[in-house]
């Protein structure tokens, strides 16, 4: 074959060879973070890695929903029941509720409401759901998991964060936290009650799943891997009797340590040096926590509890802390050393 | 006799046989698909197909666990539908059936012979449900209320593969005892 008649054959191999210009990362907003966690690390980040665990699935087996489709709540009421379990979120004037029945089967839904785009993120083994903004970066699922806890990444520059932790144990973002926004754990009757207005995740998300049914068991009632009495099925870094190991908790993490109410009244905690507020929801089954230094004390007749949480009553000049429910072995792995309120005993 | 003929023989040489083996297998494939997930309650009791979904056939999920690329409703169950997943649970399906009816033969002829094929060839397909059973829906450890995720995870990718050889190892043993009975 003469050189000529090989040539055209080089140069398509060449071309096959050669790497395609790719989009740099840095072309896109990478995920919003900030340099100083302020949660309590009570293992260094080192550890952390260590105790990752692949969870079953690969990386992104259980596909986020990137696409998500909403319905009103009218169509919603069609398939949803009230005792149904909902993730809740009240953006700039927007209110969206995330079935748990779908999240169960995605894990994360990369959105966009008010503008804004957010991630909300459920991980069933561990009953917490958190949400994050998320600038250009779409959060996914690594298959991944710490202390049972699913392990997001960011597909901009893979790395690794623990839901719970909400810090970056590996990859560029390392040491980061991400910027938390409040969601709420609660029914489908009680936030459709607060939000009438709500759209509801569909579920046409791209994927065929079966969601009608919970691979874990159910809510309503508990059963099945739910039941607070029931045994977790993965490794943990500390394990704590004081609660059931499914038993719920609402936790907050201040820089100076974590605690954890499972009572609901207008509590007052003391966690390190400062001074915190929790205010129970009966509406929405949930808490409200505020950064309290000065002890101001909360009017709890003059409490107002609209679509945005919870006002008045001296409510008003608190910062608010993010919080959120999760099973108790789950919260007590990340932070051994959380303050607990409300455990009557140590159970058995 | 050869082993391959005493095989070819006793797998489609008698009707009854072959239907005892589709019938074994369609029964494990069932159950296989229930135990990884694909497989369920939910169904509102008409009968539905839909398959949205046929660019994600050979999307995988897991270790030799494929995405779903249709819905099949039919009566109280719902069926999310892999072909992958269907090919590979009727594969070892017709491996466990081929196994428990060469088994049965090798036992009643040749009586005297202690060979257990059956109860064998039933826990070497096992490792398949547990491979499914771990992977994305952890029923089987749910319900036994075992913490062995953690410890069975490492080994998931390696089950399925193993059940499959053994199935066909131990196929492979018992037709060539059968070509020596019937020799």
């Amino acid at each position: 074959m003469s050189r000529w008649r090989l040539s055209p054959i080089i140069l398509f191999a060449a071309w096959l060879l050669l790497p395609l210009p790719q989009p740099l990362p840095e072309a896109r907003a990478a995920l919003p973070t900030v340099e100083a966690p302020r949660v309590p690390l009570a293992y260094s980040l080192q550890e952390f890695r260590q105790a990752v665990r692949a969870g079953g699935p690969g990386k992104d087996g259980i596909p986020s929903i990137d696409r998500p489709r909403f319905h009103s709540a009218s169509e919603a009421d069609a398939l949803l029941e009230e005792g149904e379990r909902v993730i809740g979120l009240y953006l700039d004037g927007e209110a969206r509720a995330y079935p748990q029945r779908i999240l169960v089967w995605h894990e994360i839904v990369n959105d966009t409401v008010g503008g804004r785009p957010v991630s909300i993120t459920y991980c069933p083994l561990t009953g917490s759901a958190l949400g994050f903004h998320r600038g250009d970066a779409e959060l996914g699922v690594s298959g991944r998991l710490v202390n049972s806890n699913l392990v997001m990444y960011d597909r901009i520059t893979d790395s690794e964060i623990p839901q719970m932790l909400g810090v970056a144990i590996d990859g560029p973002l390392t040491g980061r936290r991400l910027d938390e926004l409040r969601v709420v754990w609660t029914t489908w009757g009680a936030w459709k009650a607060r939000h009438p207005e709500t759209r509801v995740l569909n579920r046409e998300t791209g994927h065929v799943r079966n969601y009608r049914r919970d691979p874990y068991g159910g809510y309503a009632p508990r059963r099945g891997y739910y039941r607070p009495q029931s045994r977790r099925l993965f490794p943990v870094m500390t394990e704590s009797r004081r609660l059931p190991p499914k038993a719920s908790v609402l936790g907050f993490r201040t820089p100076q340590g974590a605690a954890a109410v499972t009572r609901e009244a207008v509590i007052d905690l003391a966690v390190g040096d400062s001074h915190y507020t929790v205010i129970p929801d009966a509406g929405l089954a949930t808490g409200w926590v505020f950064h309290n230094p000065r002890r101001v004390a909360i009017r709890i007749d003059e409490l107002t509890f609209g679509p945005a949480g919870v006002s008045g009553g001296g409510t008003e000049a608190l910062e608010a802390i993010n919080a959120f429910e999760a099973m108790w072995f789950a919260w007590a792995a990340f932070y051994p050393e959380t303050l607990l309120y409300g455990a009557a005993e140590d159970a058995p | 006799m050869t082993a391959l003929a005493a095989l070819r023989n006793a797998l489609v040489g008698r009707p009854r046989d072959a239907a005892l083996i589709g019938g074994i297998g369609l029964a494990y494939a069932g159950l296989y698909l229930w135990v990884i997930g694909d497989l369920g309650p939910g169904g509102e009791g008409g009968l539905a197909a839909r398959f949205p979904a046929w660019e994600r056939v050979w999307q995988a999920r897991g270790p030799l666990y494929f995405e779903p690329v249709g819905l099949i409703e039919a009566g109280p169950w719902i069926w999310t539908f892999s072909p992958l997943n269907t090919l590979l649970a009727l594969g070892l399906g017709l491996l466990l059936g081929g196994n428990l009816v060469l088994g049965w033969r090798v036992r009643h002829g040749a009586s005297h012979c202690a060979w257990r094929a059956p109860g064998g060839s039933l826990l070497a397909a096992l490792p398949a449900l547990l491979a499914g059973g771990a992977c994305c829906a952890p029923m089987l450890l749910i319900w036994l209320g075992l913490p062995l995720a953690g410890a069975l995870i490492p080994v998931l990718p390696w089950l399925l593969p193993l059940a499959a050889l053994l199935l066909l190892a131990s196929l492979l043993i018992l037709a060539r005892r059968l070509a020596a009975s019937t020799s």
